[in-house]
This record gives C-alpha cells, structure tokens and sequence, in this order.
C-alpha cells in the first residue's frame, strides 16, 4: 500500500547538509503493524510525518496506493490525508477548549459528515472506550491515560486505513501503556494499518514488523 | 532602579517588534491627531484674545423690530459710537469699522495703473485705542485725525513701497480720490477676526463728517471702563435710542435696540450675523475635540489590549521575579517603565512628524497652526502631562494585572489568559464603534455634499463668470455686453446686484387692499439680460424688457415699477399665477405691479428653504456682471473677454470668479468637516486594524499548537481562519450594530441643519460596516494564513 523510493530529509547548515533520513526504501503492505525504533533523533518522528503527509519537504518518492503524492494536487493530497490517516501523540494534542465529545467530533467536522452520523459514530466508540460518562468532561479533567484514549478515539473517528501513532505511550505509565497496545492490537486485528514510533522494546511485541532506525538510516527490518 | 527599570524595558521593546511597531505607530498616529487637533481649536479660541483688554472689548448687535417679527444684525447706524461716548460714563473708548467689501472692492493706484483691493475699510480715530496693535511707522494719535489719510499694514506696505518705513508719506489714489500714507501697523493676526490690508480714516466719508442713525452699515466697537457693568450700559443705550429715535419709532412702527457681545465670542459667535471673516461653528469645533480624544483614546486601547493579551507570554518572567524577592510594587514599576518608554518616544516622534506634516497641515486646514506654542513652558508642561497621562492610563492596567499574577501558578504557566478578557473584548467592540461610526459619519456628510453639487438649483452655474461692476461703469455697460456678444465669447451677459448663490437684501412687501399682512421679502435688482443669462425659468407673465421702468425711474416719474415674484413669494401671497399677474402690490415702498412669476431657485444656501424673492430692474443696485460663456475652451474666451474689457473700461482691472466655485465656497466649512472626517476616520480605522493586527497575532500563537491539531486533523484555510475568526467577527458585529445606532442618530443630526437634504437610505451603513468588516477580515486572514503555513510537524513537537 505505502512504498518509500530513496528519501532523503536534510537541513542545509553552513557548511554541509544535515541528514535526518538518508536513503530510506521501504514499502508497507495494508493491514501491516509497524513498529519503528531507535535512539532519539534516529529521524523516527521524521519518517511518520513523511508516512502522514505532515511533511513534504524531503527528496525520494513516496507513493500510496497507485499514486505517486508527488504529482498530486494540493487538493487531492489533502483530501488523501482527511480520509485515510489517523493520528496520535505522545501529548496527546487535545484542543484545551473543547469537550472530549467535542475533541472527537472535530474530525468527522471537516470531513463534513452529518450530524445524526457523527452522533452514532461518537457514540460508539465512547461506548468501545467506556468513556460515555466523561464525554462533557475537558482534557485537564482526565488522566493521561485517559487522555490518549481520547486522542485514539479522535484518530479513529473517520475510520482511517492507516493509523500513524507517535510514542503514544510515551508520557503513560505501565498498565496504562499496555491498554493502549491492547487497543491497537484490536485494532490491528480488525484490519487498520498500525505505524507507530517508540522507544520501547515491549510495545513492538504487539506489532507484526520491527523496524531499527540509527543515524537516520534503516539498520535493521524484522518480521516478528 | 528607575535607570534598571527602563533598562529592561527597552529590552524587552526591542525584543518583541511586532507588538512594539505596533503600539509605537497606533500611539504616534493618535498623538500627531491629537497635536493638530488641539492646536486647531486652541487657534480658533484663541480669536481677539491678543488685544491688551480683551475682555473690556464689546461690539455692538443691533436687533430690529418691525410688525411683530425682530431682526439681529452686526451692523449699527454711525451715530451709535460718538453718542455712547458722550453720554454714557461707562465706556471707556470705543470705535467704528465700516468693511467697504460689503458693497464693493476699491481700486488702488500707485501713478502706474490701477490694482484692485478687497480689505479695505474704513475705521475712526480711535481704533487704535480699542485693538491696540502694534505701530511700525507714523503717530499713533494722529493717524486716522483726518479725512484722506490711510494706515497700511506691514505686508500691502512691503508689496506696494517696499518697506514700512518707505511707505509713510506716500500718497496714493483709491477709486481716483487721494490719500497720504499715515503710518503702518502689523498685519492683522490669523487669530483676529478683523483681516484688512487698508485702514481709511472714516473722516473721509460722508457718515464720519455727520454721523447718522441710518444706514446701519458699520461695526461699532467699545471698551468699558474697569469694573464696569455692561448690563448698565446696555439699559442706559435704550433710555438714549428712545430719547433720540422715539419719535421716530412712533410714527414708523419699527424701532430698534442695541446688545453688547464680548469681542472674544464673535468668532464663536451666531454665524447667521455677518462678519468680517467668516466665523467657526463652535459646534465643529466640540465634534473635532471629540474626534482627537476618541483618536487618543483608540491609541491606548491598542496598548492595554496587546499588554494584557501578551501578558500569557510575561508570566514566567513575573514568577521568576516575584521567587526572586520583587514586591509587587517593583513589578508595577516595571510595567509603568515600559508603557512610559514607549509613550515618550511616540511623542518625541509624533513632535518630528507633526514638524515634517506642518506646512502640509496648514495648506489643509487653512489656518497657520500656532506649532511653537507647543515649545512654549506650558506647552512642555501640558505635552509632558499628556505623555504622564497616556503612559499611566496605558500602563495602568496591564501592570496591575501582570503584577497581581501568584508566582508558583505563573511560573507554571498556568494563568488562563480569561483574565481581562471581558475587558479586552470591550475595548475591541469600542475601538470598532468608533471606527465605524466615524466612517458612516463621513459618507453621511459627503453624501449631503455631494448632493448640494448636483442639486438642481434652478439657474445655470457652470460657465458662467462674474466680473466685477461699479456703478461708475454704468455709461458703457452695454457697449461691454455687445463686445462680449460680438467677439463671441458670451452666450449672454447681464448684470445684478449679487451671484444668483446668495442673494441677501432684505425688503418688506405689502399686498394692499384688505386682509394680509406686509412681510419680508428678498429683492434681486437686475437689468434685463441678467434672468436669461442664468437659465432662469419664467413659468408665467412676462420677463423683462429694456422699455421696462427701472425702480429709480418709477419712482422718479412716479409710475408703478414692474417685478417678477419667485414661486414662494406667491405661495406667501396665496394667489396663482393667473390672480398674481397684473396686481398692484407695495414693493420696498414703491407702487409695483406683478408683471411675471418664475420659479423657484435658491438663492441662499441649502441650510434654508427658498424663500420669497422679488426681482426688478435697477442697473445702480448693480454689483456684478454675469456672463454665461460660448462653448469651447476657456482660455481663449477668456483672453478675448479681457480684450473686450481693456477697449470699455482701460482704467479698470479685469478679475473675474466662476459661479460654481462661488458656490463650492458656500459650503467651506461643510466640506472642511467632510474633509476632517474623512481623514480621521481612515486614521481610526488603521490604528483599531493595527490593534487587531495585533491581538490576532497573540490570539494565532496563543492557538498554533491548537491550529497544529486541526490541521492534522483535516482543517482547512477557511477552518482555521474561522477559528481564529469568530470570536473577533462577533465583537466587531456588536461594534456594527452601535455604530449604526449612533449613525442613524447622527445623520439626523447632521442634515437636520439642511432645508434640503439628501436621502441618504441604508447605503453609508452598508458600505462603513463593510469595508470595516472586510479589512478585519483580511488582517485576521492575513495572520491566520501565516499560521496555517506552519507545519504541524514543527508545531506539536514534543518538548
């Protein structure tokens, strides 16, 4: 489904280029569960972002399906990131000012779905996360686990083929991490392509494929 | 510390450009308007204040009263002074102006030909004594002594001899007669309403030999002595008109009485009374106050707002300090330090740029601004209090607020910046208000501008000229019309007594017979070209015709004299035309006979209805020729007319003015509130755009890791603008929705002053509340494109 040809991403310092990713060939069939790996500033965030079209700025070839995101229109490409990816952080990222209701209807917003279906589809998965009694609640109110939760439902919502997750456990503890794999473990199984950046070995036994990131080149690609 | 405090703040100005740019510009731009303004109405009010004993100085009003109806007026019978100074002990001195540009200007002539001269006037021996000016060369006391001497001042005496002292001795002819130089005085200031150029001595005229009770065509002017009343003088004023004129009142069925005005309010003063120099609406003057306080004031809202919504960015600054041992009050000094800085260095820069804008300044506002009152002490002193005042108004609060902050919550960063939001939004929804109110203000009042161009005034004003006329010229004015005819420069020329845009004679006509009643009635004397030339239209009888009785004629072989009746005139009378034309009627005195009826056209500015006009023949009345131009260009025309003039009448210089430039300085002071509005409307609405500038600016970095989210999330441009949109969208609507309050209001206001006004409908509102709406719009547009630009990758990086 995803196929990296030669990335490259550098910045251009004084004197020489800076690579973040070098060289990076890479393709990823649907319904895979990804696991990167390595060391800080191994250029694992980089390399999700290019995965989630957050970033275009970087040499190579990047196509997803059929398409070559290159050629695409803005419009095109915008739409492709609307309708096939999801997103979660290590922060979180919850809009402060919004309910966690509100925070999980915000992408089925600009999707422009209809009302009485955002209602059914929120419904839903606050029922999956047992969340219904909090959903008039805002995000200072819950607990970092809580949090992520939250942040998983959002990403989610639009029933995105493939989920791009950023150390989502990283400002969790234990019991509270080992829910979420669980969750993406689910939902691995119900057939969404899992991407997820970390710095913990364990999480990686939940997914199908591990890859090791070091000084900004893929060192090793495991299936497990 | 102070040294510490301003140290740090200059810093921290210097650090955040954006936000300093901002306030530095709103804060300049107000206080350049504030300055200008200021120093305008300190102009106007200080008007005949440079007189030793001002407030000793008084001229007369004379009030006329005949049938019921009464009459204020500027002008007093020559009379008036040497009684007053005879019989009443309380005046001290007192003198007579008679302006000769109410009737004509003069020529001058120096031995090489004639020049002509609009300030002339004639004053007493006394005048001197009352506006004590300055005398640069000759004896006080003996130059207005006697008939045919004449008093320059300094600037006709440099233009005509070169220098002051050159000019005394010199004689000189006005209208042919002679004249001895007396002496020269200074110019008259800006701030006078006296504006001559040539002093007369009035023992040159037939009223200052033999003073008279009528006419009544001359200003009259006394000082009181100290401590007198002049409510008493006043009474004692009436005692003596009824112990001289009483008789006369009896017998006329009119009498009249006389009122005392400080010299200080004339230009202040009712502008219906005429004057010297046109006077100031002092209402204009309030509005322009107004005006640059609502500026200032929207230069410190900018920095209240800003200050307060940046204070989020200040918090750990204030926590850090406050754990390092600050009081609270040290932090406030800190604060204060900061907007001081920043208001000082707007008004040493507001100084400079009101220096490099003053000639522009006074070219626009057409009065030399008193600029040098500002380096004066109390101008410091009034300029550092106002430096003080908008400092600590700015300052005041955003230092209580940043100071008041909980260190350990501040340090956490933890302050919601809800505090001083209520505040904030309504110092937007104000700074709005006004902007938009002063802009629907300035289409109302050019609309009605624009409307009293293009109104049908019922006579022809466009190429049409008038020269000027002396009855001197009688012999040979027809020779002049045939030349302008012949050389085919004119259509048709005719003479009058005025420009058909303000005609002022007032006479009283009466019906005869039975029931009505007389009443007063505006006279046109003309000949018999002057209607056609203008386009005026006959709708019934006949117009005039060179075999017509001219009313010195009538009157001399004692037949009825012919007139034309306006539309009013008729109405007033009640009859139609049918019953009007043919009807013996008293005119002015005179047996007249109603020969035609035309309409309507106003004759008096827009301010007024049009009301009753007569018109009749009198070439002697006569003070202009109007002429109405061939078509083609103007130049050539021109020149041929000026040739046509040159053969007739060498002696006379050819000055000539086009009606409807005439007409366009009816409204100066119209069109200078237009103007004014114009101006500081677009000035508001920069300033309050800056401030919101601004205030979006905090609001888009407050919300980037927000706007980060809803990228990724899907958001588009018009998603995030919207976001960053809607809450100032909805203060602006409310500012919207006063500002059309206030508007409606105001051009009602504003045109309830004019008989005719425009229908000024919906479009002024529309169009302010839009063009304000869509500049909001693309400043916020403009900011939260900037952030949309931004890569979520880099704006929710984990710290």
């Amino acid at each position: 489904m995803i196929e990296l040809k030669n990335i490259d991403k550098f910045i251009e310092s004084r004197f020489q280029r800076i690579f973040i990713l070098k060289g990076i060939n890479l393709q990823i069939q649907e319904g895979e569960f990804l696991t990167l790996m390595g060391p800080s500033g191994a250029g694992k965030s980089t390399l999700l972002n290019i995965l989630g079209l957050l970033d275009e700025d970087y040499a190579g070839d990047y196509v997803f399906g059929t398409q070559n995101i290159r050629q695409m229109k803005e419009k095109d490409r915008s739409n492709l990131h609307k309708s096939e990816f999801g997103y979660i952080f290590q922060a979180y990222h919850l809009i402060d000012e919004l309910t966690v209701y509100e925070n999980i209807e915000t992408p089925l917003l600009y999707r422009k779905v209809s009302s009485a279906e955002r209602k059914s589809i929120i419904a839903d998965l606050m029922d999956r996360f047992n969340m219904v009694a909090k959903k008039d609640l805002f995000p200072a109110q819950l607990s970092g686990g809580q949090q992520q939760l939250v942040g998983i439902a959002r990403a989610i919502a639009g029933r995105p083929r493939v989920l791009l997750a950023d150390e989502p456990t990283g400002n969790l503890h234990s019991a509270q991490a080992k829910e979420i794999m669980e969750i993406f473990q689910e939902l691995h199984r119900e057939g969404t392509t899992i991407i997820q950046a970390t710095h913990a070995r364990e999480n990686a036994d939940y997914g199908t494929r591990l890859i090791n990131l070091v000084d900004g080149r893929i060192e090793t690609d495991e299936k497990i | 510390m102070w040294k510490n405090y301003f140290k740090i703040s200059f810093r921290n100005l210097q650090k955040r450009k954006l936000y300093t740019a901002i306030n530095l510009l709103g804060l300049v731009i107000a206080l350049v308007s504030f300055l200008a303004i200021a120093l305008y109405i300190y102009h106007e009010w200080s008007y005949d204040r440079m007189y030793t004993d001002h407030s000793r100085i008084y001229r007369f009003n004379q009030e006329f009263k005949f049938g019921g109806e009464a009459q204020l007026a500027s002008m007093t019978p020559s009379s008036l002074i040497p009684t007053i100074l005879d019989e009443i002990p309380e005046a001290e001195t007192g003198t007579l102006v008679f302006d000769l540009s109410i009737f004509s200007s003069v020529l001058v002539d120096l031995g090489q030909g004639s020049q002509e001269e609009k300030k002339f006037a004639f004053v007493d021996e006394r005048f001197l004594e009352v506006f004590d000016f300055q005398v640069l060369a000759g004896q006080k006391e003996r130059m207005f002594s006697e008939p045919n001497l004449i008093v320059l001042t300094e600037s006709t005496a440099n233009r005509l001899f070169g220098s002051p002292q050159n000019a005394e001795g010199k004689s000189l002819k006005v209208d042919g007669k002679d004249y001895l130089v007396s002496g020269v005085i200074v110019d008259f200031p800006s701030n006078s309403h006296l504006d001559f150029d040539f002093l007369a001595s009035f023992k040159t005229h037939r009223h200052g030999k033999e003073p008279a009770w009528s006419p009544s065509n001359y200003y009259s002017y006394v000082k009181l002595r100290e401590g007198a009343d002049p409510g008493a003088l006043e009474a004692k004023l009436d005692q003596l008109v009824l112990k001289y004129l009483g008789a006369e009142f009896q017998e006329n069925g009119f009498s009249f009485s006389f009122f005392l005005l400080p010299v200080t309010k004339i230009h202040l003063g009712d502008q219906s009374l005429s004057s010297i120099k046109p006077g100031t609406n002092i209402k204009y003057l309030y509005i322009f106050g107004l005006v640059a306080i609502l500026l200032l004031a929207i230069g410190i809202i900018n920095y209240v707002n800003l200050a307060t919504a940046e204070s989020t960015e200040r918090n750990k600054e204030v926590g850090l300090r406050k754990s390092l041992g600050a009081g609270r009050a040290q932090l406030f000094g800190q604060f204060i330090s900061e907007s001081l800085l920043l208001t000082i260095s707007a008004a040493l820069l507001s100084l400079l740029v009101l220096g490099l804008l003053f000639p522009e300044l006074n070219k626009l506002i057409g009065v030399p601004l008193p600029l040098d009152l500002v380096f004066t002490p109390v101008g410091i002193v009034l300029l550092l209090g106002l430096v003080l005042g908008v400092g600590v108004l700015a300052g005041f609060y955003p230092a209580v607020v940043l100071s008041g902050m909980e260190p350990i919550q501040a340090l956490a960063n933890q302050i919601k910046v809800g505090g001083g939001a209520w505040l904030r939004k309504t110092l937007v929804v104000f700074q709005f208000f006004v902007s938009m109110g002063l802009l629907i203000a300035t289409l109302v009042v050019n609309q009605q501008l624009q409307y009293m161009q293009q109104v049908n005034l019922g006579y022809e004003k466009d190429r049409v000229i008038a020269l000027n006329y002396h009855y001197s010229m009688r012999n040979s004015i027809e020779t002049l019309k045939q030349e302008f005819s012949r050389s085919g420069a004119a259509q048709s020329s005719g003479i009058a007594s005025s420009l058909p845009i303000h005609i002022k004679a007032g006479y009283s006509i009466f019906p005869g017979g039975d029931a009505q009643k007389e009443f007063a009635i505006t006279g046109y004397a003309v000949d018999q070209d002057a209607l056609p030339t203008l386009g005026i239209n006959l709708i019934s009888g006949k117009g005039f015709v060179e075999t017509d009785y001219s009313r010195g004629k009538a009157f001399q072989d004692s037949v009825e004299m012919p007139i034309l009746l306006n539309e009013s005139a008729l109405k007033e009378l009640a009859w139609t035309p049918e019953e009007a034309i043919g009807r013996k009627i008293n005119f002015a005195g005179s047996p007249s006979v109603i020969q035609g009826i035309v309409s309507n056209f106003y004759f008096n500015s827009l301010h007024h209805e049009v009301g009753p006009l007569a018109i009749f023949l009198e070439q002697d009345e006569a003070n202009t020729i109007l002429v109405k131009l061939s078509e083609g260009d103007l130049n050539p025309l021109l020149a041929s007319m000026e040739a046509s003039w040159k053969k007739v009448y060498p002696d006379r210089p050819f000055a000539f003015q086009f009606v409807d430039q005439a007409y366009q300085q009816l409204y100066q002071s119209e069109q200078n509130v237009g103007l004014v509005f114009g101006i500081f409307s677009s000035i508001s609405v920069l300033v309050a755009l800056m401030g919101l500038l601004g205030l979006v600016s905090y609001v888009a970095l407050r919300r980037t890791r927000e706007i980060g989210i809803r990228k990724v999330l899907g958001a588009t441009e018009a998603n995030v603008f919207w976001v960053l949109a809607k809450d100032f969208l909805k203060l602006l609507g409310l500012s919207a929705v006063l500002a059309i309050v206030f508007g409606i209001w105001f051009s009602k206001a504003w045109l309830e002053s004019f008989a005719n006004q425009a229908s000024v409908g919906w479009s002024p509102y529309i169009l302010s509340v839009a063009i304000v709406l869509v500049l909001a719009a693309v400043t916020i547009g403009y900011r939260g494109w900037k952030v949309y630009r931004l890569k979520p990758s880099q704006t929710l990086k984990t710290e």
